[in-house]
């Protein structure tokens, strides 16, 4: 057995996601991301199934592994109770771990999701705080949001938030105690080690590409379109 | 003289009795309708060779009239028991006894309840029906949609209920398959301007004539097979039924929309032959129908000595080979007994 199938074995998102396939096409009769994406999980599920190594590395490396939204609605409908979901979660770990992301547009946005979100837990302790929504990375957020962000401290003191101060309420700062354990958890499950890889194969990338991680590259993975992926 | 039990009056159950009343064996035949026939009397024609499906059962019936078979209509084993000479005595619903030396199962299987793939639509939606509906249509030569009219489109949706773990059936119904291309002929026949549409996994055409029937579908009455399984059905405001599917040779999703959508149920073993497999102490497969005691050599024997079995009780058989195993099951008796 080749060293991808021997890691997807370990994963047990892929155990449990993957009996056998008979290529019923359900899953991807049910998937939204196949009515917008040139995206079929049922194929997906049966290269894993031939078990070519080979072909398996090209999908590490292709956008295909990328467009899932990991919403679960195979799981519902599969007849041999697969979850086709389940399968791209191992997947997706196996390109992460060995690098193979930052071959394709949507893998190399792991990084973004790294650089903001990843680091963003890790600082803050949430996802996602209002500040790190900048209206020139989001234009989709429109006017209203431009003038949020602008107004932002006024506006949350308006509906009663408490954004990073110490205390209660929404939004409020996390106390240094909390964020301690959580960096201890990070490091004691992999999660450290797991961003700190995204990092360093798409630094690797951006210095083959002579380009500047946190900048170039970071604005590259935002803007990014071939238009190929319909 | 020696006297058999059979518990069923299905096509194997009335088979099996007068192949054992023409042996010379007296036959207690138990039927808990006040006819024989069992599923078959729902049916219109029969596959491959469209013979009507009442001819069988008519000519069925008519063995039954032989001097050594007594009919117990409208009747159902309440108790059995088992006496220490290998004796059986059966209680009838109403208070009376039999008893024999030998008790042959042939309590069938019962279509899948479509209710249970709730996705479908099936009791939900207005112009989803079953193939046991169609065939109903069939003999009414009536098909039409909820509204009155000529449906347009129809689909015909293989494997509901079977090689399905969501509804706990693993195993292969294996009629339905025929019964789908049948059916496809059938509404081509009365329906010369409808599309059709087979959405199917496999064609599991088994039997002698199946897959020239098949074919036949294709090149001679037009019927389109597209090889993915329904994912979920819709209702539209005018009624139509939208499925979703994959055309998993072309690698798309698709979705259609359908005038009428035929489910074609699987098989599952009957309540009755559940119960009965309880009552005896017999072994179930986990498919649910009575496991045999050997599938090659024992296939009409259980565990339980002088218990035997027959038809579809022990899986989905067609007729030829119901009546086939009906046969099988009376040379197996009457061995029994000659032993005895």
């Amino acid at each position: 057995m080749g060293d991808i199938l021997k890691r997807l074995r370990e994963d047990i998102h892929f155990m449990e996601g993957f009996n056998s396939c008979m290529n019923c096409g359900v899953c991807t009769a049910i998937c939204p991301a196949a009515e917008f994406y040139n995206y079929d999980p049922r194929v997906i599920v049966e290269t894993v199934q031939r078990g070519d190594e080979g072909e398996i590395e090209e999908l590490l490396k292709s956008d295909t592994i990328w467009y899932c939204g990991e919403c679960m609605s195979c799981k519902t409908r599969c007849p041999r109770c697969n979850t086709p979901g389940l399968v791209i979660m191992g997947l997706r770990k196996v390109s992460q771990e060995l690098g193979y992301f930052v071959h394709s547009e949507k893998g190399r946005q792991q990084y973004a999701l790294k650089h903001v979100i990843g680091e963003s837990v890790l600082k803050r302790g949430y996802c996602v705080t209002p500040d790190l929504v900048k209206p020139e990375m989001h234009p989709e957020q429109g006017p209203v949001w431009e003038w949020i962000y602008e107004h932002m401290d006024d506006f949350y003191d308006r509906v009663h938030g408490n954004l990073r101060k110490p205390g209660a309420g929404a939004l409020r700062a996390v106390d240094a105690e909390s964020m301690d354990e959580l960096h201890r958890i990070f490091d004691v499950t992999g999660g450290t080690e797991f961003l700190n890889q995204i990092e360093s194969y798409s630094r690797e990338k951006a210095e083959e590409e002579g380009t500047d991680l946190e900048e170039g590259y970071f604005l590259r993975t935002y803007m990014e379109n071939s238009g190929n992926h319909q | 003289m020696h006297t058999v039990i059979i518990i069923g009056g299905g096509p194997a159950g009335c088979e099996a009795a007068y192949q054992l009343a023409s042996d010379g064996i007296q036959v207690h035949l138990i039927e808990k309708n006040n006819e024989t026939g069992g599923n078959l009397n729902n049916w219109y024609q029969l596959f491959p060779d469209r013979k009507n499906a009442q001819d069988l059962n008519k000519r069925l019936q008519e063995q039954l009239n032989h001097p050594g078979i007594t009919l117990h209509l409208g009747m159902e084993p309440s108790r059995v028991e088992k006496d220490g000479q290998g004796r059986f005595s059966v209680s009838l619903s109403d208070g009376s006894l039999l008893e024999g030396d030998a008790l042959l199962v042939a309590t069938g299987f019962k279509t899948f309840d479509a209710k249970r793939k709730e996705e479908y639509g099936y009791g939900i939606y207005e112009n989803v029906v079953t193939s046991v509906d169609l065939e109903n249509m069939f003999r009414n030569h009536a098909i039409r949609t909820s509204k009155g009219d000529v449906p347009r489109r129809i689909g015909i949706i293989h494997c509901v209920g079977s090689r399905d773990e969501k509804v706990c059936n693993f195993h292969c119904s294996k009629l339905c398959c025929i019964t789908g291309v049948k059916q496809a002929i059938e509404l081509r026949e009365m329906l010369p301007e409808s599309e059709i549409f087979c959405f199917y996994m496999d064609m599991r055409m088994f039997g002698p004539g199946y897959e020239e029937m098949y074919r036949e579908a294709q090149e001679k009455y037009n019927i389109k097979f597209i090889r993915g399984r329904l994912s979920e059905a819709a209702e539209n405001r005018e009624h139509q039924v939208q499925v979703k599917v994959e055309d998993t040779l072309l690698g798309r999703p698709l979705r259609v929309t359908l005038d009428l959508m035929v489910l074609l149920v699987g098989m599952e073993a009957s309540n009755e032959t559940q119960g009965m497999a309880r009552e005896l102490g017999v072994k179930l497969a986990p498919s649910g129908f009575i496991l045999p005691l050997d599938p090659h050599y024992g296939n009409n024997l259980t565990g339980e000595k002088g218990v035997f079995i027959t038809g579809c009780c022990s899986a989905p058989m067609n007729l030829t080979d119901t009546l086939n195993d009906a046969r099988s099951a009376a040379v197996c008796i009457t061995r029994y007994l000659n032993m005895k």
